[in-house]
């Protein structure tokens, strides 16, 4: 019998589910594999017997964590799939924070409407999270990947090594290096001009040092940077990327700025450890 | 000696690249960098580069390659070898020693068709370095200029290519130029040897160390945690010493399956002993956790280990792994320096 699979999402743009839809007709040879049960995007039927729960989105309201428990209770395999569940994600730049100023700036005078944590949570810091697809959004073939390795039983084989593994291996020119930039002059500061904007910013810098690889070091590849849309490596050595950073010019509160695009919330489970 | 005019040496290449068979490549700039690639015109090669971002290894055992392609309902298995004949233009010295030092790893013990064949259908036309990087310590490695490993050997000397022909897949692959090569005049066999003789005043001064010494210091340094831990503090674990390194060939191998689940590739990459991964076997064991303990078995294999298994030092002083690491703790000359004023 095939495994019966069922999609949920919480706070997160489903941009993740989003991705598997457009699998097109491999969505047609995944459908050989595996039941699908449950996926607003896709289809309307719905049902609470499934095997598999794929949870995309962050945990941010008492009720999302309860519908999230009811999810881990009916489902034996339980995936994060995408950035907001697996670490936290874009939800958690909020978590550094006052929530109250970030609702009101939000809601407005509805502000007070709004049950929101003060902190935005990936879905393991709520239940038991088997496996995870990072990325924002997940790349397509690593989503194949894990789905195929759990109806063999078998252990997705994710990354643990940071993107600048299969950046080299792309033959890219370091980021750091672009422009002319030469990371032996120390505190080069450089500025580059935001592409399609009048924006110049200091750059480019870039966080493959200390995010996990799997995405084919992509963004690089088409010219611009890495911004750690798969999170931390699990052992990142965070002091030798700031000291990288700061190398090239940005401040503290710059190099911070950049971790919490999407590290939030590992960045503060990392402090209580 | 062969010489060629620079203008007959470009129509050569165009030649080549319109008419030969086999795949022209070249090293080509990237951004500020340089790289090899498919050359689709002669304007496009820049033999005065300093130093490519990889290594020509690359063309031998590719960073993805497929090994085996099988199917599951069916049984199968069929060994594959996607093998690409090449002309690569432009191979300074020291990535001609690491190509025959790899040549000796391939062939020894089990002999890896995949890369052997690669190599067989392939020529090498090495350049003498006009330009030389600031890091690498090439001469010091002894790999600055090279007696053999190339088919063929290009120096400038002004309007003219002299042309050093090292095998017979070399001079045929000159044949192709027809009439537009001579013999070297003996003013232009002075110029390079005198080339040669000039090169190493080009490279940092700094190195104190003779390659020789290096598999005895390493050993007096093998037990030294601190020195490892100390120099190893910065360390991203990101693989870059590993992956930019013309001698390294470590590789890993995994099976892709079809979406169908019915058949799939065995694959290799490329894999490095800096990542944390390289030395964990099953049960969740891993036989060089610390970083320290990886980054002391790069430097072992490099001055060590190869020299103890084939008498060659594994590194060929290219610079490459301390141009491109980000923290700025892989250059060599460095803890080798710093080793011998630890015991003198």
């Amino acid at each position: 019998m095939k495994p019966r699979v069922a999609f949920f999402d919480f706070a997160g743009c489903e941009g993740d589910q989003l991705q598997v839809a457009n699998l097109e007709e491999r969505l047609l040879d995944l459908l050989e594999l595996v039941e699908v049960v449950n996926f607003r995007e896709v289809i309307s039927q719905k049902s609470d017997d499934y095997d598999i729960a794929f949870i995309e989105g962050s945990i941010a309201t008492d009720h999302d964590a309860e519908r999230l428990e009811e999810v881990r209770e009916n489902a034996d395999v339980l995936v994060a799939l995408g950035s907001c569940a697996a670490i936290g994600g874009i939800n958690s730049i909020r978590n550094s924070q006052d929530p109250k100023e970030v609702e009101e700036r939000v809601y407005g005078d509805d502000a007070d409407k709004i049950e929101a944590w003060d902190k935005a949570k990936p879905a393991d810091a709520v239940v038991d999270v088997d496996h995870y697809i990072y990325g924002c959004p997940i790349d397509q073939d690593e989503f194949v990947h894990v789905v195929e390795s759990l109806v063999q039983g078998k252990e997705p084989k994710i990354p643990t090594y940071p993107v600048c593994v299969e950046c080299k291996m792309n033959e890219n020119v370091c980021v750091f290096s672009r422009n002319g930039g030469d990371k032996n002059v120390s505190s080069a500061k450089r500025e580059v001009q935001v592409p399609g904007s009048q924006k110049v910013e200091k750059g480019p810098f870039c966080l493959g040092p200390v995010t996990r690889a799997g995405c084919d070091s992509k963004c690089v590849n088409e010219g611009t940077t890495c911004w750690g849309c798969r999170g931390l490596v699990d052992n990142p050595n965070q002091n030798a990327h700031k000291k990288v950073l700061d190398k090239y010019g940005l401040t503290v509160e710059e190099v911070l700025n950049k971790f919490n695009l999407y590290f939030g919330w590992q960045q503060e489970e990392r402090k209580n450890e | 000696m062969k010489a060629i005019d620079k203008s007959d040496f470009s129509e050569f290449v165009d030649n080549l690249i319109e008419d030969d068979d086999r795949e022209v490549v070249g090293v080509q700039k990237k951004d500020s960098k340089f790289a090899f690639d498919p050359l689709y015109e002669s304007d496009d090669l820049r033999l005065d580069y300093d130093t490519t971002i990889l290594p020509p290894k690359k063309y031998f055992m590719p960073q993805r390659e497929t090994l085996i392609e099988y199917n599951i309902e069916k049984g199968e298995t069929t060994p594959v070898n996607r093998v690409v004949p090449r002309i690569i233009l432009g191979v300074h010295p020291y990535d001609l020693v690491a190509i025959g030092q790899m040549d000796k790893v391939f062939e020894d013990t089990h002999e890896d068709p995949y890369y052997l064949e690669k190599r067989r259908q392939s020529v090498l036309v090495g350049v003498n370095m006009e330009n030389v990087s600031d890091k690498s310590f090439a001469s010091t490695m002894g790999t600055a200029t090279i007696d053999s490993g190339y088919d063929l050997m290009l120096t400038d000397i002004g309007d003219r290519y002299a042309i050093e022909v090292g095998s017979s897949k070399g001079s045929s692959l000159l044949e192709q130029a027809g009439a537009a090569v001579d013999d070297a005049k003996p003013e232009e066999i002075r110029k390079v040897k005198q080339f040669k003789e000039d090169l190493p005043e080009k490279f940092r001064s700094d190195p104190e160390f003779d390659p020789f010494e290096l598999p005895s210091l390493l050993k007096e340094y093998y037990d030294n945690d601190e020195f490892w831990e100390e120099n190893s503090e910065d360390c991203l674990s990101c693989g870059t010493c590993n992956l930019v390194c013309p001698t390294c060939y470590c590789f890993d191998v995994k099976d892709v399956n079809d979406i169908s689940l019915s058949e799939g590739e065995r694959m290799r990459t490329w894999d490095g002993c800096m990542l944390e991964e390289f030395a964990e076997v099953a049960g969740d064991e891993n036989f060089r956790e610390e970083k320290a303990a990886r980054y002391r078995h790069r430097y072992m294999r490099k001055g060590r280990y190869m020299y103890n298994r084939f008498g060659d030092i594994a590194c060929v002083g290219c610079g490459r792994c301390s141009e491109q690491c980000l923290p700025d703790i892989a250059d060599p000359v460095d803890i080798f320096n710093q080793m011998k004023e630890g015991t003198s």
